[in-house]
């Protein structure tokens, strides 16, 4: 048995002396994402692992800037709206693929096209739903029409990626899924499923050269290895840091992400019909308390909707109810609320502190005399729930994401009735949302989503609650400043 | 013997249908894949198109015998997330399992031998308490905490080891080492106990009051005839190991092996690849149960099949 452990003893011994200690190279950085991509053909699906990625591998016709996510040129140069449904989109010349075959009006249009096909049945075409068709002018023009006018189209082009017609006619799907071709600064080098996805920098690039040359993105689940590796110096940049993280950290950054957490009230059915009781609800709830206790300020109070100031359809004048729980039980005795159960339905593990926040929220509403029954489903008996106005209990917790940056989707989804989402209904309203969708003078549109703010506000279709705030946990050695829009765009970093 | 390994054989098929069966209908009950794989923005209109590509608005029925005929073809179709054979996804984890796993009990083995034995031998002594809460110890701690634990002081404090990933030596210490808690404290304990048991029997006092050298009676006797339940324990927990029970280190560790994969599949309902997944690990669990059992003849020649 002593002969064991020797031998044991010295593999140990062996093991040490061969560790090296080598840090990270100069000109290349490591990244811990959450998950592994479930593809990167960014034209399929979109996962939240995935953008990080192919962010930087394919170009889209316009992009968003930064800071005021106004839409900006990419491998379209110039456009214009030749007609209510017609636009004219000038293409960007001596552009390269990855696969060395230039970039012309045929894979834009290709790009339009196969992405709206059901037969090709993608996971994001809801995005492009508003899209009928696409042409070739001639070498650098093209053509985009649309079903009716759409005022927000351009936003949506800014989530189209251009991809190669040749290299994606002639492969086989699942090369296209781990090896794609698209115009950007970095090209995908292997992806090696499980483990890591490399890319490197595109010398045939036509813009600006990143000072990155090679990124290795990884899959590590757990949030406090992902820190555990930060701080050993394993990794450059850790995705979805926890705010109790960031003491620890050697160095971070924060945005606001896109992500709002609200309640969803039902008020076709059942109690919260009474639209005092859904005033009362938003009153019992301290939003500001959530923030700093649960978020440790990682978070702001939403202003009564579920939009930012740089969303389009954002409704400055408006503010989230006050934390007033005198008020609301006034509300609750003159809605004649004689403590009816009140279903609360949740999930937890999907966001951050889902759980958390729906237990703070219902001791909140419970304070002030609802009787309030809080029950977790599993995600996918939560989704079922979710899209099912039959199930809908009375009150659901829920998040909202909004990647075009614009109203529209919102309202759609969730006041309209039958939205995939909704649980409201109001046929007034209705109209109100399928004008300002095709209205296109953005004067006017605006107005008529501050009103449809307004309305849904007054006769609370929930509450608006938190907009969570992103934080990346960074090596001390990177430079990086976060956008508005969320993408992680590595021509954005450097090295000092 | 043959005629034993035959009727195993048939057995095992039964019981791969029949977890099929059983994980066919609870994927299906649990909710609709759809809804899990498209954003939650989608339109209805999206869900319902999927729905039709993916087969999922055929009957019940008709659903569960085209699966029941891909289990018998070996050929659960593409994944969903990796449009790829979904067993060729799930044999390729395997190695990376299989080397965490073979490591953890070679090492949990090692230890555990000798510490058992002396507990065994010193049975009642201080010696033997002290061994026995180590035990205790490898098996009440929760192998997610090891991992963290071990993470935080040889890697981040000591840097000696990477804290995650996958491909060399130096990934794979810390992930070995916490797989060998659990086994280790398991086979001490079995180890302990039938070795005491073994020890205190007339055939052993026997040898004694003959004179026969104390080495022989500890390994050539006790040790031998206390082998099948030493052997039990360890086929049992290396079904387990090897069946995804790894899942949570594998995360922890960021380590793509097997365990990691039944996590993400079943976060991402992917059925075809889900059920490849249950399919291998059924098979392998009844395999490790049918070398235990034929092992038993061969440390027991009294047991004949």
């Amino acid at each position: 048995m002593f002969k064991n452990w020797k031998i044991i003893l010295a593999i140990f011994v062996i093991l040490l002396l061969t560790i090296n200690l080598t840090g990270l190279a100069q000109d290349q950085i490591v990244i811990a994402l959450q998950g592994e991509p479930t593809t990167l053909d960014p034209q399929f699906a979109d996962d939240g692992n995935m953008r990080p990625v192919s962010d930087n591998v394919f170009d889209k016709l316009l992009v968003l800037d930064g800071k005021t996510l106004q839409p900006i040129p990419c491998l379209a140069i110039e456009w214009e709206r030749v007609s209510d449904i017609t636009w004219q989109f000038t293409l960007r010349e001596n552009v390269k693929f990855h696969n060395g075959e230039p970039f012309t009006a045929e894979d834009a249009v290709y790009s339009v096209k196969r992405i709206i096909d059901p037969t090709f049945n993608s996971q994001i075409a809801g995005n492009f739903s508003t899209i009928k068709d696409a042409k070739i002018i001639n070498s650098n023009t093209i053509l985009i029409i649309t079903n009716g006018p759409d005022p927000i189209l351009l936003k949506r082009l800014t989530l189209l990626d251009i991809v190669n017609k040749k290299y994606t006619e002639s492969s086989p799907n699942n090369i296209i899924n781990t090896k794609p071709v698209g115009t950007g600064p970095y090209q995908v080098i292997e992806w090696n499923r499980g483990e890591e996805i490399k890319i490197e920098k595109f010398n045939g690039y036509w813009g600006q050269k990143p000072n990155i040359q090679n990124v290795t993105y990884r899959f590590i689940q757990e949030n406090s290895t992902r820190l555990a590796a930060l701080k050993a110096g394993e990794i450059n940049l850790a995705v979805n840091m926890l705010p109790e993280y960031l003491e620890q950290l050697p160095s971070y950054k924060t945005a606001n992400s896109i992500e709002f957490y609200f309640l969803r009230f039902n008020t076709i059915r059942g109690i919260m019909q009474n639209k005092l009781i859904r005033q009362a609800v938003n009153y019992a709830i301290d939003k500001e308390a959530i923030v700093e206790a649960l978020f440790l300020g990682s978070a702001a109070p939403a202003r009564g909707q579920l939009a930012k100031e740089a969303y389009f359809g954002f409704n400055k004048n408006l503010d989230a109810y006050a934390f007033n729980p005198e008020k609301a039980k006034e509300l609750l005795k003159e809605a004649g609320y004689k403590g009816e159960v009140v279903q609360l339905i949740s999930e937890r593990g999907r966001w951050m502190k889902d759980g958390e926040i729906s237990e703070a929220v219902a001791s909140m509403i419970s304070d002030v005399g609802i009787n309030v029954k809080l029950t977790f489903l599993s995600w996918q008996q939560w989704l079922d729930t979710l899209f099912n106005l039959e199930k809908a209990p009375d009150i659901m917790f829920s998040s909202n994401g909004n990647e075009l940056f614009d109203m529209d989707r919102f309202y759609q989804a969730i006041i309209k009735t039958g939205g995939p989402q909704s649980a409201y209904s109001n046929p007034d309203i209705d109209k109100k949302i399928d004008a300002a969708r095709n209205e296109m003078d953005p004067v006017k549109r605006q107005a008529m989503y501050e009103e449809l703010a307004q309305l849904v506000y007054d006769d609370p279709f929930g509450v608006p609650l938190i907009n969570l705030k992103s934080i990346w946990g960074i090596s001390k050695d990177l430079e990086w400043e976060p956008r508005e829009d969320g993408r992680m765009l590595i021509s954005e970093m450097s090295l000092k | 013997m043959k005629r034993y390994i035959i009727l195993r054989l048939l057995y095992t098929i039964v019981v791969i249908f029949g977890v099929s069966i059983l994980v066919f209908i609870i994927t299906h009950v649990i909710g609709n894949p759809v809804n899990t794989m498209l954003p939650l923005q989608a339109t209805d209109a999206e869900r319902i198109a999927l729905s039709h590509k993916l087969g999922l608005d055929k009957p019940i029925l008709i659903q569960l015998l085209d699966f029941l005929k891909s289990v018998i073809r070996l050929d659960f179709g593409n994944s969903w997330w990796q449009q790829i054979p979904a067993l060729g996804i799930v044999l390729k984890r395997i190695p990376a399992t299989l080397i965490l796993v073979f490591f953890a009990f070679v090492l949990a083995f090692v230890l555990a031998l000798p510490i058992g034995i002396i507990a065994a031998y010193k049975s009642g002594t201080i010696i033997d308490r002290f061994f026995t809460n180590i035990s205790l110890v490898g098996i009440c701690f929760p192998p997610f905490w090891v991992a963290l634990m071990l993470i935080l002081f040889f890697s981040v404090r000591l840097g000696w080891f990477y804290t995650s990933g996958y491909g060399t030596l130096k990934h794979a210490v810390l992930p070995i080492v916490t797989l060998a808690f659990v086994p280790m404290g398991h086979l001490i304990q079995i180890i302990r106990s039938s070795m005491a048991e073994q020890l205190n029997s007339q055939y052993i006092i026997t040898a004694r009051a003959k004179g026969v050298n104390e080495k022989v009676i500890l390994f050539g006797h006790a040790l031998k005839n206390a082998a099948t339940s030493i052997v039990t324990m360890f086929g049992f927990d290396l079904g387990r190991y090897l069946a995804g029970e790894t899942a949570a280190v594998e995360v922890v560790f960021g380590w793509p092996g097997i365990g990691m994969l039944i996590v993400d599949t079943i976060g991402k309902q992917d059925f075809p690849l889900l059920q490849a997944e249950v399919f291998t690990v059924a098979f392998v669990i009844c395999l490790i149960n049918l070398i235990t059992d034929i092992s038993y003849a061969f440390f027991d020649p009294t047991i004949k099949y």
